[in-house]
């Protein structure tokens, strides 16, 4: 290799180096959390999870004990299912109705266009702690505490600020030419939306949509404070949490409990990936 | 296309309303337990439903106080709540969500079964609020008979011969206590059990009384003195293992593993009786009552006895149903309480219960503590205004350990006392 050559690779090498740094600082408490899950409790009493480093392959000192007493414990399925319901609901009709609302305000002309896309941002402010107090006694009137659909409205509310405020960015950055066009050519507004917004925002959507599953499918607070922890309607949080007695006694059940409740959010995540990598703006204008 | 959108939109929303509509004839509830604790819950729950076909519907969560608060103001308490402890229910009461229970319970039955005292904890402002379920104790310390008698020391019963004690074994080269008082958002509330202990010790019922509802300064001479005690302890590197860092940094659950390190990293750890079941997470094969075994926290000052610290599951009602007063019924009694204090080890509060069902000799010892104790105080902390029991008292003890000077400490607790009254 030349003095050139070298000179040249050097940058990336360095940049190279630094990624791969910042993953591993990102990725170690991850993977201690991993090694704990599969650790006797009577040994992470003891030891840090790095001693195992000294013997991988020594089987023995690994247990699936935890994993086991997680996925044993009464009302895991129940517990699924409901936060299926929750997440599904809490994530398709926030980011439906955002992206009609971020439609509207980036490429629809109309009066205080501005003032509502203002108000909706000021909104992303508001702590969501503060409203509970009178959004449960409106749902107690309504009788909607309690109910899968009240905590889908509960996340649609709270989910719709950053969601509008994420689309009207990206709907801002299609050019009105297009939708220009369409009109010419006859679309009515529906039209346009359905068959020219949404498919060119796939991208966007898709990664509105992994924010919204994340953060629904991680919820404990909002589900404890509207739907209640009740068997019947608990989601897996919360399933998860009453592993662990009042004074914090199994909580190394925790540690393979965070791995259990990762699986859906990674498989929602690995399986929208391509989405967003996938450029589809590409030729739009000239076709 | 329009269209179908909002059928599908509207069905779901019809479906969502109607798998969560609430059932009749019904108890909600609402307590702190998980895992082995919500198990045996779940048994007292399943025997009140096959006596009386009363359903309980629980709910069970670790932030139990701010959940219940935000139901309370906002209309749609459980009907039944583990309370957080005698200050949040005197909180209720004032606020008029809790039931007097003087109409709910057979309060002959009561005066007959239960001690004045479990009582007198519920009651405030003539009302009766809050009925004892089960006590834990609390001045308890920890150790390993077989390691005491290998090294020749003797259990202590004052607290000159624990100090003497503590002398011989630092110069034997042993460290004589383990102390852990990291636990989250809730870390120093172990050193507050601690002062609370000294506290009844070394000022009396009386004055630790005035001490919890403030009548009395936090930096009153009696309050340091207590914390000066503790501190001797606990910022001592040759008291403690591993000096204050270490007392800082270990979770209050992993510190009494120091006593099952081999050899022992420490000879006592002071803990309530719930202890037992961290030291089984962590070593399985411990025999409890065998392999460990504890004393009471000993006496300072003989005038004052040897009262005991304790702590328990109180319970209150919100909502005047037949349903809840028949649930509460079912748990002032001896058939309740037995099938908690069986499963957990906890100690009943009905004295109609049968000893034979507490699950080992040391339970029955602790059950016997209980009674025999001159005075009964429950866990100060718990039962000051939450800014203080929950806040600037842990707060303040991890300032204190952490090196600051003690009569800053003391003051800023007592500022933030003279806003929480």
């Amino acid at each position: 290799m030349t003095m050139q050559k070298l000179k040249r690779s050097l940058p990336r090498i360095v940049v190279n180096i630094v990624v791969i740094a910042a993953i591993a600082l990102w990725l170690i408490p991850t993977l201690g959390l991993l090694v704990t899950s599969f650790r006797p409790a009577s040994e992470v009493a003891y030891s840090g999870w790095w001693t195992v480093l000294s013997s991988p392959l020594k089987f023995t000192q690994y247990t699936i004990e935890n994993y086991h007493s997680v996925l044993s414990s009464g009302g895991m399925l129940t517990a699924f299912r409901n936060s299926f319901i929750i997440s599904i609901g809490g994530t398709v009709i926030p980011v439906f109705l955002a992206a009609l609302a971020a439609f509207g305000l980036s490429k629809l002309n109309f009066q205080g266009r501005g003032f509502f896309y203002a108000l909706i941002v000021m909104m992303l402010v508001v702590p969501s702690q503060m409203t509970f107090i009178p959004v449960l006694r409106l749902y107690n009137k309504l009788s909607l505490s309690g109910t899968f659909g009240g905590l889908w409205l509960v996340h649609t509310g709270y989910g719709l600020p950053f969601s509008i405020f994420m689309l009207h960015t990206f709907f801002q950055s299609l050019p009105d030419e297009l939708f220009e066009a369409a009109h010419i050519d006859g679309a009515s507004i529906w039209t346009t939306f359905m068959r020219l917004a949404i498919p060119l925002s796939v991208p966007a959507l898709a990664s509105l949509v992994i924010f919204q599953f994340l953060a629904v499918w991680n919820d404990l607070l909002v589900a404890l404070i509207y739907l209640g922890g009740h068997q019947s309607v608990a989601p897996l949080t919360m399933r998860l949490s009453s592993l662990v007695g009042s004074h914090g006694q199994d909580w190394h059940l925790l540690t393979a409990a965070a791995f259990v409740s990762m699986v859906v959010p990674l498989i929602v995540f690995l399986s929208l990936q391509k989405y967003f990598v996938r450029g589809l703006m590409g030729g739009a204008v000239k076709g | 296309m329009k269209r179908s959108v909002l059928v599908i939109f509207s069905m779901l929303l019809v479906l969502a309303l109607s798998l969560g509509a609430s059932a009749q004839g019904v108890v909600t509830m609402m307590g702190v337990w998980g895992g082995q604790e919500l198990e045996a819950f779940q048994e007292v729950m399943d025997a009140f439903t096959a006596k009386t076909g009363i359903t309980v519907q629980f709910e069970g969560t670790r932030d139990l106080p701010t959940l219940l608060q935000t139901r309370i103001a906002a209309g749609n308490p459980p009907d039944v709540a583990a309370l957080p402890g005698p200050g949040a229910m005197k909180e209720y009461v004032e606020q008029g969500a809790l039931v007097d229970l003087n109409g709910v319970l057979d309060v002959e039955m009561l005066n007959e079964d239960v001690n004045d005292a479990w009582i007198e904890l519920g009651t405030y402002k003539d009302g009766f609020y809050a009925l004892m379920f089960a006590a834990d104790i609390k001045s308890l310390v920890w150790y390993r008979p077989d390691e005491f008698v290998a090294r020749g020391y003797e259990v202590p019963t004052t607290w000159d011969e624990m100090e003497a004690l503590m002398d011989q074994m630092v110069a034997n080269g042993d460290t004589p206590w383990a102390i852990g008082l990291e636990s989250g958002a809730a870390s120093g509330w172990v050193a507050t059990d601690w002062i609370e202990d000294i506290m009844l010790r070394t000022a009396g019922p009386d004055v630790y009384d005035q001490w919890v509802d403030h009548e009395i300064p936090w930096t009153d001479a009696r309050v340091q003195e207590a914390f000066e005690i503790f501190g001797k302890i606990a910022k001592n590197s040759d008291y403690v293992y591993g000096g204050p860092i270490t007392v800082l940094s270990t979770n209050f659950g992993d510190s009494v593993a120091e006593l099952f390190a081999d050899p022992p990293r420490a000879m006592m750890h002071r803990q309530a009786s719930f202890v037992t079941s961290f030291i089984l997470d962590a070593n399985p094969d411990v025999v409890i009552g065998e392999d460990v075994a504890f004393f009471g926290f000993p006496m300072i000052k003989p005038e004052h006895g040897n009262p005991m610290l304790g702590a328990g599951d109180m319970m209150g009602q919100f909502n005047d149903t037949p349903e809840a007063a028949e649930f509460m019924n079912f748990l002032a009694s001896a058939e309740a309480q037995e099938i908690w204090a069986n499963r957990l080890g906890k100690l009943g509060t009905n004295n109609k219960i049968n000893p034979a069902v507490y699950p080992d000799d040391l339970t029955r010892e602790m059950a016997r503590l209980l009674n025999e104790a001159d005075v009964f105080r429950f866990d100060g902390s718990d039962s000051m205004p939450a800014a203080i029991g929950g806040g600037a008292f842990w707060e303040g003890t991890l300032m204190y350990v952490g090196g600051d000077n003690l009569l800053d400490v003391l003051e800023f607790i007592e500022n933030v006392a003279v806003d929480s009254y």
